[in-house]
């Protein structure tokens, strides 16, 4: 069985891997996994064996890479550049000196089972240790990607703030540029109301095909950004996904801003004279 | 002649150039943001580094400093090696620990260091007295706070905490001597500092060890030779000097960096699309003026430098409005990322640097220029008859 190393210990003991130089008649070495960033950083490959010890410059067990595994998706190890390396529990406890020891238990519950219930149980029975819910660690863990997503947030909406009142200039602008063909279409008789009404539907088919386009355009760009940090930190997390209702509320504040525009436009237009559009 | 046109065409249509400048003003906050971002991140760390003139530090193999448990041994033996060479002026070794401060039936966690006080450079002491004898400890306010302990009190300390047998490896009275601020510290971390000879006798079995050295190297001389020569002397440490530190901290942090420059680049390439298309509306709009204009002699260059000024004089009025909206922001974004989880006091996300100010303005006029090129480009080329013809027909 292959145990998993807790990160928590390599921050505490690293251990140095290198080249072993092992004699003819050492007995069969044990495997270990090691993750694809390690591999990379040593070039080691799968039926390479390496020595592994607990102190720098100290020859330890001789081991054989048996495996080369993608790291999960843990925002808390992102960007740390920890290198990691799983083995056998009981070699990983002698190399280290922490004798019959772990940091952490992790229980598989059956389905439906009362967790919070067990937890009171072995949290009353236990000593020596604390039962968390794996929810719980999870909040604790990821304080400092709560802290980026709280950054996140910020950059979005000083970015909505920046999109909103670009849209709404060029909403504008357009409105104004056909400040002729709305004077015509006064001179000829058209009703106020169905000239502003027109305008209305231009613009929502406008902010529409924009912000469709945009999505497009903002789908490629998260493909792109996802592609680029998970090559960086070689992590398979996502760094940007567009969901139904991002995809929702980028079409629905665009169709707002974009009636807006054109209703203020409109009205502005309309209520001026056609001569004066006409700029005579 | 020029300037009084182009504000003249800016003014006929109030409304849509304030809007325009409103846009930039938005885009030159990011822009400024980003650049104090992606600036002054490096920029803060390398002072806080230098804030006591330690050029070099020593962690032990394959760590960064207090990023592990992990301890180095044979103090005594790595002060001797690093005395013979002539450019160490100083070295700080540094112990760290686990604190656990009993006070009645509360048991205050924190971390505690093991200092020389006559080289350390962790802390600046704010009131009261430094830890000059060994049953001496000093704290920060968060610890203080904590405890609800003043200057003076006798504290109960403890650390080497054995969960299974729920006790400690060393415990002792200390008097609490001095308030004093960590400068590596973080916010909501309660930390506390003794003798490390101190921390060595409480903790039973850390005798000779550091977790950290630092290092002041002598003036004039080389910190990088220095730390290449450190690392070939000892192969049990990582020795680590503000290049090298500042490189670590790059490659963690290269997501804000990024992040940065991607923002900053889209800011200005909205405040320069912004600026390029209300340029070109109004260049349209003006068509028959402009053909006017270069029918009566007006040269081409006297068109083109005014529709420039236009373009130009948009960005930087919001660039001004924006320099102090992105500093409004700035702050707001830094309060954010100064909760990280471990995150020294000292350390700035958004430092202000008049370099970055001045990066984003001149940013901004270029894009400014840029963004008027292609309009002015197209009044330049009209074809006067046709335009006048035009006009005349409308």
């Amino acid at each position: 069985m292959l145990a998993f190393l807790l990160a928590s210990f390599l921050f505490q003991t690293p251990t140095p891997i290198g080249r072993a130089s092992v004699t003819p008649d050492s007995p069969q070495p044990r495997t270990i996994a090691i993750d694809e960033a390690l591999a990379a950083r040593a070039n080691l490959k799968v039926g390479d064996r390496v020595s592994v010890s607990a102190r720098p410059g100290v020859v330890g067990d001789t081991v054989i890479v048996g495996a080369i595994v993608r790291r999960g998706a843990d925002p808390s190890e992102v960007a740390r550049g920890d290198l990691l390396v799983r083995m056998h529990l009981d070699q990983l406890q002698a190399i280290s000196g922490y004798g019959d020891r772990v940091d952490r238990f992790a229980i598989a519950t059956t389905p439906g089972a009362d967790i919070p219930r067990l937890i009171d149980r072995i949290n009353r029975v236990a000593f020596g240790f604390k039962a968390y819910e794996s929810r719980e660690i999870a909040v604790e863990t990821s304080r400092t990607f709560q802290v980026v997503s709280r950054f996140h947030r910020a950059i979005g909406i000083i970015t909505i703030v920046a999109s909103s009142v670009f849209l709404l200039c060029i909403m504008v602008l357009k409105v104004d540029e056909r400040r002729r063909d709305i004077a015509a279409l006064r001179l000829m008789g058209i009703s106020r109301a169905t000239v502003v009404r027109s305008i209305i539907i231009e613009a929502a088919v406008v902010a529409v095909l924009g912000s469709a386009l945009g999505v497009v355009l903002g789908w490629i760009i998260s493909q792109i950004v996802n592609w680029h940090y998970q090559a960086l930190y070689q992590t398979p997390l996502a760094f940007s996904i567009v969901t139904p209702p991002t995809v929702i509320f980028a079409v629905a504040l665009s169709l707002v801003l974009g009636i807006a525009a054109g209703v203020v436009a409109s009205l502005r237009l309309v209520r001026t004279p056609p001569l004066a559009l006409f700029g005579r | 002649m020029r300037a009084a046109l182009a504000q003249a065409s800016l003014t006929r249509h109030r409304g849509r150039t304030i809007l325009a400048v409103l846009g930039v003003a938005v885009a030159a906050a990011m822009l400024l943001d980003m650049v104090m971002l992606a600036t002054g991140m490096r920029e803060s760390f390398r002072e806080l580094l230098l804030s006591r003139g330690f050029e070099i530090r020593l962690a032990p193999k394959g760590t960064l400093p207090f990023d592990t448990d992990a301890t180095i041994p044979g103090v005594s033996a790595i002060i001797a090696t690093l005395r013979t060479n002539p450019d160490v002026r100083e070295i700080s070794p540094v112990l760290g620990a686990s604190i656990h401060v009993l006070a009645g039936n509360r048991d205050v966690s924190g971390s505690v260091l093991g200092i020389d006080p006559s080289v350390q450079g962790d802390y600046e002491l704010l009131s009261g007295q430094d830890v000059a004898a060994s049953n001496f400890i000093v704290g920060n306010d968060h610890l203080l706070n904590q405890l609800g302990a003043h200057i003076g009190d006798t504290l109960s300390v403890a650390i080497g905490y054995d969960p299974q047998t729920r006790t400690y490896s060393g415990q002792r009275k200390l008097i609490l001597t001095g308030r004093v601020k960590f400068i590596y510290g973080a916010n909501d971390q309660s930390s506390a500092a003794v003798r490390r000879e101190t921390l060595e006798a409480m903790g039973g079995q850390n005798h000779d060890r550091a977790s950290l050295f630092m290092i002041r190297v002598r003036k004039g001389a080389d910190a990088e030779r220095v730390r290449d020569w450190i690392e070939k002397q000892l192969p049990n440490v990582t020795a680590i000097s503000i290049a090298t530190a500042i490189k670590q901290v790059d490659e963690r942090l290269s997501y804000f960096r990024q992040l940065a420059l991607i923002l900053g680049a889209v800011s200005l390439f909205v405040g320069f699309l912004l600026v390029t298309t209300l340029v070109t509306v109004s260049v349209n709009e003006r068509a028959g003026e402009i053909a006017v204009m270069r029918a009566i002699g007006v040269s081409r260059s006297h068109v083109v430098e005014q529709i420039v000024i236009e373009g130009v004089a948009i960005s930087l009025a919001g660039a001004v409005l924006g320099l102090a909206l992105g500093l409004v922001t700035a702050r707001y974004l830094n309060t954010i990322l100064s909760a990280f989880p471990g995150l020294p006091m000292a350390i700035d996300f958004f430092l202000f640097q008049p370099r970055a100010a001045w990066s984003a303005l001149g940013l901004l006029i270029a894009s400014g220029i840029g963004a008027g090129v292609y309009p002015a480009w197209r009044a330049a080329s009209l074809p006067i008859a046709e335009s006048l013809r035009r006009e005349a027909i409308a």
